[in-house]
């Protein structure tokens, strides 16, 4: 079962100052998939993961070369629009990063922002996505209140409602259940598991179990480079390069 | 052997050590005490003359009566004591500068936080400090000579002391304050909330106005009223331009109207006023009046910025587990809400009047249209525009109007600077530089007023250092959070906010005539020094507070005391952050005018002073009386500006490069 590929790198480098911090990305997404980039710290997974809707542009001395699709046009290109795409293709962060403000505000930021203000509009959406991240049951009484109440966890389920708000294609996730306990980072697992019956998901994690447990397919990266990229269950019983075996492994140094 | 026998490291006496630490905690404690006393001593000494007002008129009659004329040079020849007019002037002129320096400074903080490369950004941090080190009386002299000048020209009116005048400089002086708290207040908001904005397809603009600005509020919020403070407390650049009539303008929104202020009339009248006369005791009275509004506009701003810090402890404690708020912090979190909901609201409305009036003043100033003229397009302009603006293009509009305001503050500067450069270098020579005055300062040179200058400044840091960096110690180091505590540090504050003009009065009533030390250079000394006292303490304590606590949990498990850990370890590191502090205070001391006016200067001797009880000369004062009372003495005030802004900003630039070795020298440890 095969599908479309959504988005793709061709090519691409990417510098920090004089620093390379990708080299020679070569990677297809599919769709409605989940895809895991694993590997050491500081190896340019997020690096990565924020080239697909051009986080990296706030960063100053960030340079950029080579090609990335989406939908078949290069989003690098001069006459892409960043906000139209930042606005289909979500992004969760490392650390809840809820606005402090009404849990109900938080959710209808994004369709705010890009137009919608109807009253009635927005709480339909607000609903909807907090469903779609399991949070509603916890939270529909409490809509007024401030989000910096929520636990870690809830408040990264409400980060993952709130972008779902903006009805991306694409979600990427950067480590987010790195600062969760347990309990709660099985919660967003699952979540994860549903969400690709609609979304394409990206996701970066240090946590080699957690790729093995959601990701249908896994990259590995290491310095800055793409070393192998597969079919989850592939890479992990399989893998071709020794590199990847190692760090699987854990035998790695 | 035994582990307790004493080794050839221990102490020489127990006892000796801890006597030296409790005589050393003691003497601390007295220093951070003095403030409060100060504050304390300002108090009784200005009540104490001020309520002697009210043998002659009521409260209400001094509050509310709308004539001040306490020399009585009516018809009755009866005096008033009616401070209406001159509350009123205080309030106009105080609320025309917010209306320049509000939009202005805003905008240039947002420019510097969000928009600005880092290399302009630190270039443009720098101008606003340099803004804020300019001699107030530097200012009076550029907006005698330059801005009411223009004034009179542009808008063909007989004079241009004015309301106008006054707001325009206030606001400018005002512009550092404002721009400094906000900007820090803006940049503390987290990038992970900039982030989670800009990932959901937001523009840079809806990003700032939505949730940065939002955000930040309450800081913006205390950045404006301590801009308000610093604004109501300025006398010398307010009395050198505003023409001085006590007459509440007709009609009130008459911005070309002459007025006199609070700080106006003490600056103007203290000096002429009988000691002990009703005239004085109304004075007196006066500077009550002015301290109890800037006393309460500086804590309406602590209030709010106490509140923001306990919000940012409550972002930055992850909280776990619990959905539900405590209810106290709900109850505060809704008090928050109650107050800045509104304003979040409509932040879009707010800024665009901001935008407005920076566009109404430009069109009006610049190329005469009417003012009523440009209000109806703008309005009509706004709205038509607002409907059809895409958010891209209405982000290009906001960052432009951003940048416009940041352009205006550094031509304010430029322009502030080139002016006094301009008119002062005729007057610079040598003879000008080492001669004493001759025909009222019109000929000769400024010789004893920069030597005047440098005694007054000297002294009173030789005063100050002591005291400021003990209380900078003890509350750094020894001081629990007691009650105690919390009063030395609303001494502290209030004597921050202390205006110049109440420590002259002070310095006045208690130096000069209660100890009966005449008008001399001690009594300037001390006035200066109490003025910045403050500003020590709080480097100091700042400077102790960045020492990482390791160090001193290090060295106290070696076995060291409190003093020696403070001394060997606390204070080396912290030093230059406190030479900092002592240099901006030396630079604030030479510049003041209204501290030393009435306690030690001259205008015009004809050597140097030979012991601390005679009076000195001083360049500000000298520049007060060149530029204002003394026909044809322009160009020499000018000179002696350049000479005094020369000197000041060369201080700041010292402990500008100063801590800029700090901040490297402390990236080590942190």
């Amino acid at each position: 079962m095969k599908s479309n590929i959504v988005i793709a790198t061709k090519d691409l480098n990417l510098w920090y100052g004089d620093k390379q911090a990708l080299e020679n990305i070569d990677m297809s997404v599919r769709e409605k998939s989940v895809t895991a980039l694993i590997g050491p710290s500081g190896c340019g997974k997020s690096t990565l993961i924020r080239v697909f809707n051009r986080m990296n542009d706030i960063i100053d001395g960030c340079r950029i070369e080579g090609k990335v699709f989406f939908r078949g046009n290069d989003i690098y290109d001069p006459s892409e629009d960043v906000m139209e795409l930042r606005s289909a293709i979500g992004m969760i962060f490392q650390k809840p990063n809820p606005f402090p403000k009404p849990i109900f505000e938080n959710i209808a930021y994004g369709p705010r922002v890009h137009g919608i203000n109807s009253k009635k509009k927005l709480e339909k959406i607000v609903e909807k996505c907090l469903k779609q991240a399991a949070l509603w049951d916890e939270v529909n009484d409490w809509l007024g209140d401030t989000a910096m109440g929520l636990s870690g966890g809830q408040q990264q389920r409400l980060c993952i409602a709130r972008a779902l708000a903006i009805e991306p294609e694409i979600i990427l996730m950067d480590e987010p259940t790195s600062s969760l306990d347990p309990l709660a980072t099985s919660k967003i697992e699952d979540l994860i598991y549903e969400l690709k019956e609609k979304y394409t998901v990206i996701i970066v994690t240090h946590n080699m179990q957690q790729a093995a447990r959601v990701s249908d397919y896994t990259g590995f990266m290491y310095l800055g480079e793409l070393i192998e990229f597969g079919e989850t269950k592939q890479i992990f019983e399989n893998p071709k390069e020794e590199l990847t075996e190692r760090y699987i492994t854990g035998r790695f140094g | 052997m035994s582990f307790l026998a004493p080794s050839k490291l221990s102490r020489k006496k127990r006892g000796e050590g801890t006597l030296t630490e409790w005589v050393i905690e003691k003497l601390l404690f007295i220093s951070a005490i003095f403030s409060v006393l100060v504050v304390f001593f300002i108090l009784v000494f200005l009540f104490g003359k001020g309520y002697q007002i009210f043998e002659e008129v009521t409260l209400w009659e001094f509050l509310t009566g709308d004539k001040w004329d306490p020399v009585g040079q009516n018809i009755e020849e009866k005096p008033y004591y009616g401070a209406h007019p001159l509350i009123m002037g205080t309030l106009l002129v105080t609320l025309g500068a917010m209306a320049f320096a509000i939009p202005l400074g805003i905008g240039s903080a947002i420019f510097i936080s969000e928009i600005a490369p880092p290399r302009i950004r630190d270039f443009l941090k720098t101008g606003t400090e340099l803004l804020a080190g300019i001699p107030s009386v530097v200012y009076g002299l550029f907006g005698l000579i330059i801005l009411t000048r223009w004034l009179q020209i542009n808008f063909d009116k007989p004079t241009g002391e004015t309301w106008l005048a006054g707001s325009i400089l206030l606001g400018i002086m005002a512009l550092p304050t404002i721009i400094s708290v906000a900007e820090d207040a803006i940049s503390s908001v987290g990038k992970e909330l900039k982030e989670g904005s800009l990932a959901l397809g937001a523009t840079k603009w809806q990003t700032i106005t939505k949730v940065i600005i939002p955000s930040s509020i309450s800081g913006i919020t205390a950045a404006v009223i301590l801009g308000m403070g610093r604004a109501v407390g300025e006398t010398m650049a307010v009395m050198m331009v505003t023409g001085n009539t006590p007459i509440v303008p007709e009609p009130i929104t008459n911005v070309f109207a002459s007025v006199k202020t609070l700080t106006g009339a003490l600056g103007i009248e203290m000096g002429e006023a009988p000691v002990n006369s009703p005239h004085q005791h109304a004075l007196f009275a006066l500077a009550v009046v002015l301290f109890v509004i800037v006393l309460s506009i500086n804590a309406g701003a602590m209030i709010i910025m106490k509140r923001i810090k306990e919000r940012h402890y409550g972002i930055a404690g992850k909280k776990k587990g619990s959905r539900v708020l405590p209810e106290p912090i709900k109850n505060f979190t809704d008090s928050i809400k109650n107050f800045t909901g509104p304003i979040k609201r409509h932040m879009d409305t707010i800024l665009g009047i901001f935008a407005g009036i920076i566009l109404i003043w430009l069109l009006t100033s610049w190329f005469g249209i009417p003012m009523g003229l440009v209000i109806f397009f703008m309005v009509i302009g706004i709205h038509f525009f607002s409907q059809s603006l895409s958010p891209k293009n209405y982000q290009t509009m906001a960052l432009g109007m951003v940048t416009l305001s940041i352009i205006i503050v550094l031509f304010l500067l430029g322009a502030l600077l080139y002016y006094i450069t301009a008119e002062g270098i005729h007057a610079l020579s040598w003879e000008f530089l080492t001669e004493s005055p001759r025909n009222c300062g019109r000929e000769g040179g400024i010789y004893p007023a920069i030597i005047g200058t440098l005694y007054l400044t000297l002294g009173a840091i030789i005063l100050a250092v002591p005291l400021g960096v003990g209380a900078g110690i003890y509350i750094s180091e020894y001081a629990k959070e007691t009650r105690v505590l919390k009063i030395i540090r609303a001494g502290i504050d209030n004597l921050n906010g202390t205006p110049s003009i109440v420590f002259g009065l002070f310095g006045y009533a208690f130096l000069v005539l209660y100890l009966g030390l005449g008008v001399s250079m001690i009594a300037g000394q001390i006035t200066l020094a109490l003025m910045v006292l403050p500003t020590i303490i709080r480097t100091t304590e700042e400077a102790l507070k960045a020492v990482p606590h390791t160090l001193r949990e290090g060295s106290l498990a070696l076995g060291a005391t409190k003093w020696e850990t403070t001394r060997r370890v606390v204070l080396p590191p912290s030093m230059p952050g406190i030479i900092t502090g002592i240099i901006l205070s030396i630079g604030r001391a030479a510049g003041e005018t209204a501290p030393i006016m009435f306690t030690a200067v001259v205008f015009s001797q004809p050597g140097l002073p030979n012991d601390p009880s005679d009076p000195v000369m001083a360049l500000p004062y000298y520049i007060l009386e060149m530029s204002m009372n003394i026909p044809g003495g322009q160009g020499n005030a000018a000179g002696a500006a350049l000479v005094l802004l020369l000197l000041v900003l060369s201080f700041y630039l010292l402990a500008a490069l100063i801590r800029k070795r700090f901040e490297k020298a402390l990236k080590g440890f942190r």
